[in-house]
């Protein structure tokens, strides 16, 4: 018998044996953790779970912002090339050029991801699956639709692709309406498709809905007037703004240019900027009621006085002020309808120094108007210059100070409300906020009877009447500043006002920059808009006629 | 010494069981998750396709029920027409 051999056998067995087991106990002990590390590294991922993007809603429960689930495939193409025919499928599935995906992917090569097309429908998806190619995967993301389109741009905003707000209520309120993503531990085979989920880190959370103040329909009458108005007289840009008078939010808030938020070309136009709340004018005329509203809080006018313009001119200094035509003696009331400088430098410069300014102030000029809206400009109301009687006077007839097309509605907010300051909002309110009474009633009854006849006859603004219907309002023609002081060929045409005037309702504000048209002033330009906008706005509303009536 | 054997055999047989036991849990809890697995995907699959439709009749109701189509029915189809001068209604 040859034992040996049977030994040397098992010897060698156990050596061989002995050797593995220690190697493993090396390894398990000793080298445990990097290994598990290493392993882990190349199967376990920490995965996304995308959410969806809260709804934007409008006053009345119309949709204003979408998001619908969208996928994006995508291939790793350092484990999966695609052959030549296969892009040509692709291609056409995706409808993009063949040449283009195949430069992409060659591109990408070097890389371990690379999208074939962002945000495809899901039937399209479906067809992309049809064609049975090893290696694409979809990554699910939202895309977002906004169907009010230009209409509501500007308040909205839009997102960019990866679904995070860029500008309007989408970038303001962007935390809410992101939500959550959550996240998981998933387990992924050498491919990279996830084979099972180990566990839940966090637990998605769905985006929540915002419902704005707007009224959609509002929204577009007033878009409509604004953007045929803007085409009509070829003007730079213009804007509206319309608050409601009881709550201070904002019910329809338009600009032109505008924007289309659905595709990314009309995003890059400069029609983004919001222009109602960003730029500012000098308000010219639209502050004279508030300028008189200082003289009838002083004691020293009251709504009968009568103030002697003769002859048309005077000068502060070496500053000319002047009327077009000598207007003679003009009652308080007549200093508003015919919108005459030197009535209201006069008052002005009987006042004390700081009274116009302080009821400008009280009106909500130089302040945010805080409707929540990025990019809020705050004006500028100064109170440097005012033991100058040139300042005073000039910022009596609305010349010196900067004001926003929104700050212009709060400040006519308060005229219609009889004297009580509120906050614009762009967020449906539930509650009434709160209100400050910064005027005396009977002092802004008095300015808003005078008011009312700015569009009557013969007043500025005829053209900004609505039948039926009393309203009250200002118009304003400003120039516009240049290098060489102010331009005589550009200028900026308001109309600011509210109706109906028995309980207002609503404010409106027009603001045409730089029309080129024949006519050119507020009354001419801004009032029909004006006009159009409340008539047809009233109705939608449900407002009772407060005018004459006819049967 | 026998009943210590005999101890012995039945801490055995018991471990043996449980470690059975254990064995087809660790196995009938990785089928649990997989097919809940299984049925969350089916579910966000099905969330997807709810919420796909959803905005796509959310947007269908916002195109239909827009204040330009009403303006255009009005006018076109029923004939009619914005009242210019205002009247009171008597009942």
């Amino acid at each position: 018998m040859n034992l040996w051999r049977h030994y040397l056998l098992v010897v060698c067995f156990g050596v061989c044996a002995a050797g593995l087991i220690g190697r493993v106990a090396y390894l398990g002990v000793t080298e445990h953790d990097f290994l598990k590390e290493q392993g882990e590294a190349r199967s376990v991922r920490v995965a996304t779970i995308p959410v969806h993007r809260g709804v934007i809603y409008d006053r009345h429960g119309e949709p204003l912002a979408v998001s619908t689930p969208s996928l994006s495939p995508w291939v790793d193409p350092s484990l999966t090339v695609l052959t030549r025919p296969q892009i040509a499928l692709v291609a056409g599935v995706l409808d993009i050029a063949a040449q283009h995906l195949a430069d992409r992917l060659e591109n990408a090569s070097g890389r371990q991801f690379a999208y074939l097309k962002r945000l495809i429908k899901p039937e399209v998806a479906d067809a992309l699956r049809a064609l049975h190619i090893d290696g694409i995967r979809f990554q699910r993301e939202y895309q977002r639709f906004y169907p009010a389109g230009e209409i509501a741009a500007h308040v909205v905003g839009m997102t960019d692709i990866d679904d995070s707000g860029q500008e309007g209520v989408e970038l303001a309120m962007d935390a809410a309406l992101r939500g959550r993503k959550g996240t998981k531990r998933v387990l992924r085979d050498r491919r990279g498709r996830t084979v099972r989920d180990l566990a839940y880190l966090s637990v998605p959370e769905f985006g929540h809905d915002v419902t704005l103040s707007l009224d959609l329909r509002l929204q577009f009458l007033a878009y409509r007037e604004l953007k045929s108005a803007v085409e009509h007289n070829r003007a730079e840009s213009g804007s509206l703004v319309m608050l409601d008078v009881d709550t201070g939010e904002v019910l329809a808030l338009v600009n032109q240019p505008s924007f289309n938020p659905n595709t990314f070309d009309g995003r890059q136009a400069s029609g983004v900027r919001n222009r109602a709340i960003t730029d500012t004018y000098e308000p010219g005329s639209t502050v004279k009621p508030l300028a008189m509203l200082a003289a009838l809080e002083s004691g020293r006018f009251s709504e009968n006085s009568v103030i002697d313009t003769s002859p048309g001119y005077f000068m502060i200094g070496h500053k000319l002020i002047e009327d077009p035509i000598n207007r003679g003696r003009l009652s308080m009331a007549e200093i508003l309808i015919k919108s005459s400088q030197v009535g209201v430098a006069k008052v002005a410069l009987t006042l004390g120094a700081r009274d116009v300014f302080d009821v400008y102030a009280r009106a909500g000029l130089g302040d945010a108007p805080g409707t929540g809206l990025p990019g809020e400009s705050l004006g500028k109301l100064t109170d440097v210059d005012l033991d100058k009687p040139i300042a005073r006077a000039a910022l009596a007839y609305g010349y010196g100070l900067m004001v926003s097309p929104m700050q212009l509605a709060l400040s006519y907010l308060t005229l219609a409300t009889g004297g009580v300051h509120r906050s614009a909002t762009v967020f449906r309110q539930t509650a009434v906020g709160p209100a400050v009474r910064v005027f005396e009633e009977r002092h802004v009854r008095s300015i808003v009877t005078m008011m009312e006849g700015v569009v009557g006859a013969g007043g500025t603004a005829p053209k900004a009447g609505v039948r039926g219907y009393r309203v009250a309002g200002k118009t304003g023609t400003v120039r516009k500043v240049s290098a060489h002081g102010y331009d005589d060929e550009r200028h900026v045409a308001f109309f600011a006002g509210f109706a109906p005037v028995g309980t207002p309702k609503i404010v409106v504000v027009v603001v045409l920059n730089e029309p080129r048209g024949d006519a050119g002033g507020g009354g001419e330009v801004a009032a029909p808009v004006f006009s159009r906008v409340v008539a047809r706005a009233l109705r939608v509303l449900g407002i009772a006629p407060d005018g004459r009536e006819t049967v | 010494m026998k009943i210590r054997r005999s101890a012995w055999t039945l801490a055995g047989v018991v471990v043996f069981a449980a470690l059975v036991a254990s064995g087809v849990e660790v196995a009938q809890t990785s089928q649990q998750m997989r097919a809940l697995f299984s049925r969350l995907s089916v579910n966000q699959a099905k969330q997807d396709a709810l919420l796909h439709e959803h905005s796509r009749l959310l947007l269908e109701r916002g195109a239909l029920s827009a204040y330009q189509n009403v303006d255009r029915i009005a006018e076109d189809v029923l004939a009619m027409q914005f009242p210019d001068e205002v009247e009171r209604i008597i009942r």
